[in-house]
């Protein structure tokens, strides 16, 4: 019965190797909670910035949760892409954040990674672009064995969310 | 000051003995450079020897001690001798010495590898004499702190560093002396005297230059000089009491000295003080001008540290721990032998290696320190863990990622893809799981006739053909079958009656027996059937044989291998015999049987008709004895007897017994029928067998003719070329064409496709050297989706050309005829034909995934929303798409469930009967979730706040756009919910109340329907954007409107001409209530009909059958004379104001005098959307209409009382509804401004009112006047502010049309865009289903109902204007409104007419088909109409003049008729072309319907672009149901009621009294009405009403309206303002009639009136 209302932008995202990004987005929640309004994902539009470090995509994000229990808290999940020349997108970085769980504006920082694959892969990813992706995506939130992973490091992703609870006090959860 | 006067003489002294020594070395310059060479070598030697003692450490610690020891016994003399303050000259010449000893000193080569013992004991020896050292040197340091001179202390020191020199070079002893002594180098021991020598001139404030000028003296030269200096020096002191000499020659040396000559010259500046006379006599040109400078300034060398001082700085505080192995013994405790752990059988781990270099420097360092030993062991070794580091890893090994990883960490790679926007793409192509392919195998060709083939070959091709016949029918053996089959029945029938024998078979038995009989008779008909064809087939194949050889032995050569043999297969004649009769006895048996049923069945039917026969006659007779009786007693009952009478009327004939059985003859019947189709008893078998082992005759051997064919043959070759969606992607390799004429390819080739696949095409080519042909085109089915590459069948395809060839050799030709006959009779022409075989099928990749596009994508777009609803579906009639309803199918007929073509069948139906599906056992996820819930989830189900949410969120119509949900539960009511609900309940249960028809609620629900998922689609479409949505960006002007408006600036300035300006459209996203508004501008109107005085008494019009040019022509003019004469006397005036209700709110104009009257009024009514929503599509679907009602308004005089006249005026206003205009806001909408005169809607009668015919006097205004019938208001709708009307979706929509078809289609809308861009083009159309259709497929010609036609069968007139009012009572329902903002939908005539709901189109398409039935020449116009925009009108050729028909108010105009609505006419369809207007004008008054013009009319088939034969989609023939008399007498009923109970609900305030007597003349009027079609008979009417109108003051009228729901009655008779009159005497009439029409269509009339008694 409690709501988590969820109001925030994704802001935008440094420190990939090439300008030309754009995000898609998702959130996962358990079992027990319940979406009344506002979309679950989304993607953002392709920001190609001249001469700053930063793209900037200002993607509204927006969600409303009803929830029965605690489990199953809202993460967000990312995959940031790369439009390149030819207009062609090839993946970036996976990324993961859980939504703050205390009300008010939070800034987030939301490090991405990509995997790394053979160096076949890497050889073709040098020259025709393309790379590796996951098979299943659900790996980027779920992820048990993903030290198993080779991958690296890429940007990250910046994000800002106001975050409301609601009558989360009268179950004893103390925000 | 002592000390500093002190140490100034010194100094003084020392640069004396400086100079003097200079002065010397001048003297004797021989003498000096060699002392000087000997420094060299000396230095050198001393340099040699250091490295000397670095080789070999251990002589020279032996060495060394010694000569130490030697020293310091020297030492101790002089010491002792200090003390009692001898001059330390000596001693600095003793050290001189001494270090020339040590120099001069032999390398003792004493090699003597000394134990440690002798080694100890040395060390002992020197320990003790460094202690009486040291007590020594510190009585001598105490004397000197008391009273020691500088030079001496500094003496001293110089004495300690000859020790620490020697030290160095031993560790040990270093160490040992560590407490008193530094290390110093021998060079570095100079320095540190240089050092103390600075440090002193600090501390003695004086003289800061001379300081450093011996600073940089000392400190910059090469480390050569330094050492001479010193000994300079020391030379100077020794010489310092030999005497002074002349200061004169101080100069000289320094102008010798040259690299010392700032030095010098400082030297001199710092014996100013003392020497102030000396320096002022010698420079004193020199330091008149630096004076001053000098005083403030300092010139300082930079500072640099020498690497070898900043070593020896950081000697003094690092600690550099020796590398050198520590002896076990320092590491032990004193006098403990270190002990071996290991030795003594403990367990010692292992540790962990480290260098011994490393080791050492740590036990050095270790031992330096406090305690440092007990950090070793008792083994003398540093104490150590075992090593910890393990000889395996234990960490869980990380697999690579080629084996075996865990699938949800697998990754992919993907290469870099463009996305993919158009549906037209399969969604995923791209990725590497995404592929696609289409394996299209071409196995080759076989010609079934070629032009080439000679008449053999023909006869040939027959015989294949027919043989391969003959080998399916063979491999099925369908004969065979059935005959078991038959042969099983029997038995089971058989066997039944045996098991039951002489018992009485129990129902179900007789039913089984029934059925089996049954079944039986149905496979004998087929058994028959199949063997009569066997045995054809098998003749034919013979007979060819015959004529192939025929041939052959006719032209003496042969074509074709072919050869056919027939072998026989003897039978056993007996039992064949017995077997045929035992068949035919049993054919027989049934037969007899199935005859004798029959017998019964009709003899029991007879039986009982035969009876009824006599029954009736008896009756017949008894009644006609009763009539006899009774005619005599009463006339009343004749009716009741009429109708008894009516009910015998008819006489049943008397019916005939059946025939009997005749055996014989059906015996008879039985073997022919056997002798014909089967084989005869004992006859053998024939099989057939086919080879082509026969020779063909070689070329030699054949006539010319033949030769020539065949090279010919040889020239031409064949190849394939495959086409994917029109698009040619590959080819096949050209083959030649063999004698036999088939042709192999045996090519597969693999599409990757990307898009989806429309067509897959093959076309045939010849080649004929270097020309080619194409032969034919061949489609090649899609395959399924279940058609994969491995099980794929491989089909033939059957391919045909029309190409004519001929040749002049043996050849047969294609398309021409030829004959065996040798006559030329019996002509044969063959085209030339063939089958392709080839297969499609899809790939499966290499992991066995099908690589088929998932199919459920495709059904994405919008016409799946239109196709998930079967048009005709709910009303009924449906498809097998029902589980269940498949499931009765099957079991109707009977399926096999044996047979294994039915097994997927039968599987499916199994699953579908048992019940659902069965839902896997699944396990829970999150276990603990439950007991952790805060709430559960009915609490969160109950909570009104979150649906409310959820609802708008998903936006659901209801909630659309609703604002400011509550945040607390209790603050949302039970309401808000409670129309959602009832919608939801609805939607299954059909309400026939509200709309008193059951058919009609299934439109309506079908509709809903249709609506909603329309509208849907477009919420989901309206989330899409495009760029343009979101940037707005100005358009730069260019050069040109820069131009215009320069130019512009330059015109004169016209203030009287006011110019029209484009108002400023306003996207609909940012209105908010009240913001819009509807601008109504009543201008004028005319022809509104005056009220009659009550005593007029009107003459009887008549009223003849007008012919088409009359009712153009001249009106009414049987009406003039009788209204003219009238006119002059008994003129009334009329009063009529305009009232516009919109959305509730009512405006009025003022009130204007007289039947043409000019208001010129601006109405202002507010616009509110639905749900506060003003987005377009919420826009566009407002229902609501613009309500424009003409009124009368008249004053009464209610003045009771006379005496009263003269003080005070009482009258009342009434007002009477004289006609109505209704507009669609979603016309104004669309078309943002409607200006026009538009005809008033006014009821057929209007009681007390007349229409103003004609004025006096005006004869010939009258005739033109006159050319309409009617009253018109000229109005001006607009919107403020004007809104920008939603772009129409456009999307591609699937279709059958050829592609060519639909490209010259879009070709020709470009063009007449381009040319007319006003002008609509309508080509294609969206057909219900959401398909693409050629508009002319809609024209056909479609019977009208029969009663309509013969109704007045002679007058096509009438019969055309009843079946254009019955096509216009077919309700209305624009699709704008229903199908917002998407598209016009055209459904079929049986479509409409089935959902009896239609827009213009509909109604248009209905009208021109019956027209075209009717024999008139129709088309279809497509144009604009006022008021419904772009529409569709009928187009007819009567009696030489073109009429306009307005299909939706069945009305029609001539051609020339001012009035007429249509405005403009875009282009003109029938079933064979589509027109568009190209003259210079559209209205249809100024244009020509010739469409034979080619200048006026451009025609879409033209020569160039012939019809391509389009067949139509309109049924055969449309099937009309009789509508239910007594239905509509129901509904008839039900409405009146309503529209009573509601004119009371509507006069809260005052009793409502009916009068019955008024409401029954009106009810017998209104059947009169329909019948005239509302016209002229307001004077008929009028008489009858005569009696009533005495006494009372009537206004009143009838509505006439196509009946589609209750609603758009009540809100008809609540718009005409009836019930408003409230006066308390009134009284009400109303009277509803319903008149039926064919298929449900019904007329509605309603007629109220209000009757006020004259007093």
């Amino acid at each position: 019965m409690a709501e988590v209302h969820v109001i925030g932008q994704i802001v935008g995202a440094s420190g990939f190797p090439q300008h030309s990004l754009f995000c898609k987005w998702g959130v996962h929640t358990g079992g027990a909670w319940k979406l009344l309004s506002g979309l679950r994902e989304g993607q953002t539009q392709v920001d190609n910035p001249q001469n700053e470090e930063m793209a900037s995509w200002s993607h509204p994000i927006d969600i409303h949760f009803a929830t029965k229990g605690l489990q199953g808290w809202p993460k967000l999940h990312l995959q940031v892409w790369h439009q390149d020349s030819f207009g062609r997108c090839e993946l970036y970085g996976y990324g993961f954040c859980h939504v703050p769980s205390s009300p008010g504006l939070h800034e987030l920082q939301c490090v991405t990674w990509r995997p790394v694959g053979s160096w076949q892969d890497q050889l073709s990813q040098l020259f025709i672009g393309g790379g590796v992706q996951l098979k299943n995506s659900d790996l980027i939130y779920s992820g048990a064995d993903r030290y198993r992973l080779h991958t690296s490091a890429m940007g990250t992703v910046h994000l800002q969310l106001g975050v409301i609870l609601r009558h989360f006090d009268r179950y004893g959860v103390e925000c | 000051m002592a000390s500093t006067t002190n140490l100034r003489e010194k100094i003084k002294s020392k640069r004396k003995a400086l100079q003097e020594s200079l002065t010397r070395t001048r003297d004797d310059i021989d003498t000096q450079a060699l002392v000087n060479s000997e420094m060299g070598t000396n230095k050198e030697s001393q340099q040699t020897a250091v490295k000397e003692i670095a080789d070999n450490e251990e002589e020279q610690v032996e060495n060394l001690k010694r000569t130490l020891k030697a020293q310091r016994q020297r030492r101790k003399k002089p010491l002792l001798e200090d003390a009692t303050d001898m001059p330390t000259e000596e001693l600095v010449e003793d050290l001189s010495t001494v270090v020339r000893g040590k120099r001069t000193l032999p390398p003792i080569s004493l090699s003597s590898p000394r134990t440690s013992y002798a080694e100890f004991s040395m060390r002992e020896r020197m320990r003790e004499k460094l202690k009486a050292a040291r007590s020594k040197a510190e009585s001598v340091l105490q004397q000197e702190t008391s009273s020691e001179s500088l030079r001496r202390l500094k003496n001293l020191r110089d004495a300690e560093t000859v020790t620490r020199f020697d030290t160095e070079l031993d560790d040990d002893e270093f160490r040992r002396s560590r407490d008193n002594v530094s290390p110093l180098s021998s060079r570095v021991k100079f320095r540190d005297i240089v050092n103390r020598l600075k440090q002193k001139p600090q501390t003695q404030t004086g003289f800061p230059t001379a300081e450093e000028a011996y600073n940089f003296f000392t400190f910059n030269f090469d480390p050569e000089p330094p050492e001479e200096k010193p000994k300079k020096k020391r030379r100077s002191r020794q010489d310092q009491e030999e005497g002074e000499e002349e200061e004169a020659q101080e100069e000289e040396e320094e102008e010798e000295e040259e690299e010392t000559a700032v030095s010098g010259e400082q030297e001199g500046e710092a014996e100013k003080d003392e020497d102030a006379p000396l320096v002022k006599d010698q420079d004193e040109d020199l330091f008149i001008i630096d004076q001053t400078a000098q005083d403030f300034l300092e010139y300082k060398a930079a500072e640099c540290e020498d690497y070898n001082s900043r070593l020896l700085k950081e000697k003094e505080v690092l600690f550099t721990p020796s590398i050198l192995t520590v002896p076990a013994s320092h590491k032990v405790p004193e006098n403990k032998q270190p002990r071996f752990l290991e030795d003594e059988g403990l367990y010692v781990g292992e540790r962990p290696e480290v260098s011994l270099t490393n080791q050492n420097i740590l036990e050095n360092r270790l031992l330096r320190q406090e305690e440092g030993k007990r950090w070793f062991g008792d083994d003398g070794r540093i104490m150590a863990l075992p090593d910890p580091i393990k000889e395996s890893s234990t960490r869980p090994p990380v697999f690579s990622l080629e084996e075996d990883v865990d699938p949800a960490l697998e990754t992919v790679y993907r290469k870099a893809v463009k996305s993919k926007y158009t549906n037209r793409y399969i969604v995923g192509a791209g990725d590497p799981q995404g592929d696609f392919q289409l394996d299209i195998d071409v196995s080759g060709l076989i010609f079934i006739h070629h032009p080439l083939f000679s008449r053999e070959h023909v006869l040939a091709a027959k015989l294949a053909q027919m043989y391969d016949q003959y080998l399916t029918r063979q491999q099925k053996n369908l004969t065979s079958l059935l005959t078991d089959k038959l042969h099983a029945l029997r038995n089971a029938i058989r066997n039944i009656t045996e098991q039951h024998d002489g018992q009485i078979l129990n129902p179900v038995m007789q039913h089984r027996i029934a059925e089996y009989k049954c079944e039986i008779r149905h496979t004998r008909k087929l058994r028959d059937a199949e063997q009569e064809k066997d045995r054809t087939l098998l003749k034919g194949i013979v007979k060819i044989w015959k004529e192939i050889k025929a041939l052959r032995d006719f032209q003496r050569f042969t074509n074709t291998p072919l050869k056919l043999c027939l072998r026989r297969e003897a039978v056993d004649r007996r039992a064949d015999e017995r077997l045929f009769e035992s068949e035919i006895q049993a054919e027989i048996h049934e037969l007899s049987e199935e005859f004798e049923e029959e017998y019964q069945k009709q003899l029991s039917e007879y039986k009982a008709k035969y009876a009824e026969w006599k029954a009736w006659k008896k009756k017949q007779k008894a009644k006609r004895k009763k009539k006899k009786k009774q005619r005599a007693e009463e006339e009343d009952e004749d009716g009741q007897e009429k109708e008894s009478d009516e009910e015998l009327g008819e006489e049943p004939p008397k019916p005939d017994p059946p025939g009997e059985l005749d055996v014989a003859a059906l015996e008879q019947q039985v073997r022919e029928k056997a002798n014909l189709s089967r084989r005869k008893p004992g006859e053998s078998n024939l099989i057939a067998e086919l080879t082509s082992a026969g020779n063909v005759t070689p070329n030699e051997l054949c006539p010319r003719g033949e030769i020539m064919r065949r090279e010919d043959t040889l020239k031409r070759s064949i190849y394939t070329k495959v086409l994917y969606n029109n698009k040619e992607v590959s080819r096949t390799a050209s083959r030649t064409l063999n004698s036999d004429f088939r042709v192999h390819f045996g090519q597969i080739f693999n599409l990757k496709i990307v898009n989806w696949p429309e067509s897959v095409k093959l076309q045939v080519f010849e080649m004929v050297g270097s020309s080619t042909t194409m032969l034919a085109e061949v489609y090649v089915p899609l395959p399924d989706t279940t058609v994969l590459t491995g099980n794929a069948p491989s089909e033939e395809l059957e391919f045909s050309s029309n190409q004519r060839v001929m040749f002049d050799h043996e050849g047969v030709g294609s398309d021409v005829p030829f004959s065996f006959e040798a006559d030329g009779s019996n002509k044969l022409i063959l085209l030339t034909s063939g089958k392709l075989s080839c297969s499609v099928s899809w790939a499966v990749g290499e992991n066995g995934a099908p690589l088929v596009p998932p199919m459920s994508q495709q059904t994405g777009g919008i016409q799946s929303a239109i196709k998930q609803l079967d048009a005709i579906a709910c009303i009924g009639t449906s498809g097998v798409s029902d589980m269940k309803k498949l499931a009765k199918w099957a079991a109707e007929s009977r399926l096999d469930p044996n047979d294994p073509s039915n097994a997927a069948l039968m599987q499916l139906l199994t699953i579908a009967t048992s019940g659902e599906v069965q839902i896997p056992d699944f396990f829970r996820l999150e276990q603990l979730q439950e007991e952790f819930n805060f709430a559960s989830e009915e609490e969160l189900q109950r909570s009104k706040r979150f649906r409310l949410l959820e609802l708008r969120s998903q936006e659901v119509a209801e909630f659309r756009n609703y604002k400011r949900v509550p945040a607390l539960d209790r603050e949302i009511s039970e309401k808000v919910f409670q129309e959602y609900e009832k919608r939801l309940r609805e939607r299954e249960i059909i309400d026939t109340s509200d709309h008193l028809d059951a058919h009609r609620a299934l439109v309506a629900k079908y509709l809903q329907k249709v609506r909603e998922s329309v509208i849907n689609r477009f919420l989901i479409a309206k989330h899409h954007y495009l760029l343009s949505d979101l940037v707005v960006e100005e358009e730069v002007p260019s050069i040109g409107v820069l131009g215009i408006s320069l130019f512009k600036l330059a015109e004169p300035k016209r203030p009287l001409k006011p110019r029209r300006k484009e108002r400023k459209k306003v996207t609909a996203q940012n209105l908010s209530d009240g913001d819009i508004k509807l601008l109504i501008n009543v201008i004028r109107a005319y022809d509104i009909p005056i009220r009659k005085p009550n005593t007029s008494k009107p003459s009887v019009a008549s009223r003849s059958a007008r012919s088409f040019t009359e009712a153009f022509a001249a009106g009414q003019p049987s009406q003039s004379p009788t209204q003219s004469s009238d006119w002059p006397l008994n003129q009334v005036l009329i009063r009529p104001f305009v009232e516009v209700t919109f959305q509730r709110t009512v405006r009025q104009t003022t009130t204007a005098d007289g039947p043409n009257p000019n208001w010129n009024e601006e109405l202002e009514l507010p616009f509110r959307a639905p749900n506060g929503d003003y987005s377009t599509a919420s826009l566009q679907s407002v229902k609501e209409e613009v309500f424009i009602n003409v009124f009368d308004e008249v004053v009464y005089d209610v003045i009771e009382d006379d005496r009263e006249r003269g003080s005070g005026i009482h009258t009342r206003v009434e007002r009477h509804w004289l006609g109505a205009v209704r507009i669609p806001f979603t016309t104004i909408y669309f078309q943002s401004r409607i200006d026009g005169t538009f005809k008033i809607n006014t009821p057929p009668v209007l009681l007390g009112y007349s229409k103003e015919r004609s004025l006096a006097g005006e004869g010939g205004y009258d005739a033109v006047r006159c050319l309409s019938e009617g009253s018109y208001i000229t109005l001006f709708i607009t919107i403020e502010p004007q809104l920008v009307p939603g772009e129409t979706v456009r999307e591609k929509f699937d279709t059958q049309e050829d592609e060519k078809l639909l490209q010259a289609a879009d070709k020709f809308q470009k063009e007449a865009a381009l040319k007319f861009p006003g002008r609509q083009c309508l080509t294609t159309v969206i057909d219900i289903s959401g398909k693409t259709v050629f508009i002319t497929r809609y024209v056909k010609s479609l019977n009208p109902p029969q009663e309509l036609l013969d109704a007045s069968p002679n007058n096509s007139q009438e019969a055309s204007e009843l079946v254009a009012r019955f096509v216009s009572l077919i309700p209305s329902l624009p699709d704008s409104v229903s199908f917002a903002g998407i598209c016009d939908l055209w459904s079929t005539c049986d479509q409409f007419l089935d959902l009896l709901a239609g827009d213009e189109e509909e109604h248009a398409v209905l009208l021109c088909n019956y027209f075209l039935a009717m024999g008139k020449k129709a088309w279809l116009i497509i144009g604009n109409a006022i008021p419904e925009g772009p529409t569709a009108y009928i187009l007819t050729y009567e009696q030489s003049q073109y009429v306009i028909w307005n299909p939706s108010s069945g009305q029609f105009y001539s051609q020339y008729d001012t009035f007429c609505p249509l405005q403009s006419v875009g282009c003109l369809v029938n079933a064979d072309n589509v027109w568009f207007n190209i003259q210079q004008y559209d209205t249809p008054m100024r244009m020509s319907f010739d469409i034979s013009k080619a200048k006026f009319w451009k025609p879409f088939f033209s020569r160039s672009f012939s019809h391509p034969g389009l067949s139509s989609i309109q049924p055969e023939e449309l099937v009309y149901c009789r509508t239910d008399k007594a239905a509509a007498a129901e509904l008839q009923d039900r409405i009146e009621k309503i529209l009573k109970e509601k004119i009371m609900e509507w006069r809260p305030r005052h009793p409502t009294r009916w009068n019955r007597y008024c409401t029954s003349t009106l009810r017998q009027f209104l059947p009169k009405l329909e019948l005239n079609q509302g016209k002229d008979v307001g004077d008929d009417h009028r008489m009858e009403l005569q009696s009533l109108l005495g006494d009372y003051r009537i206004s009143g009228f009838p509505i006439h309206m196509p009946f589609s729901e209750i609603r758009p009655v009540i809100e008809a008779v609540y718009s005409t303002g009836v019930h408003n009159i409230e006066v308390s005497n009134v009284e009400f009439a109303l009277a509803v009639h319903v008149q039926p029409y064919p298929n449900n269509v019904l007329s509605v009339w309603v007629y109220v009136a209000s009757l006020i008694r004259n007093r």
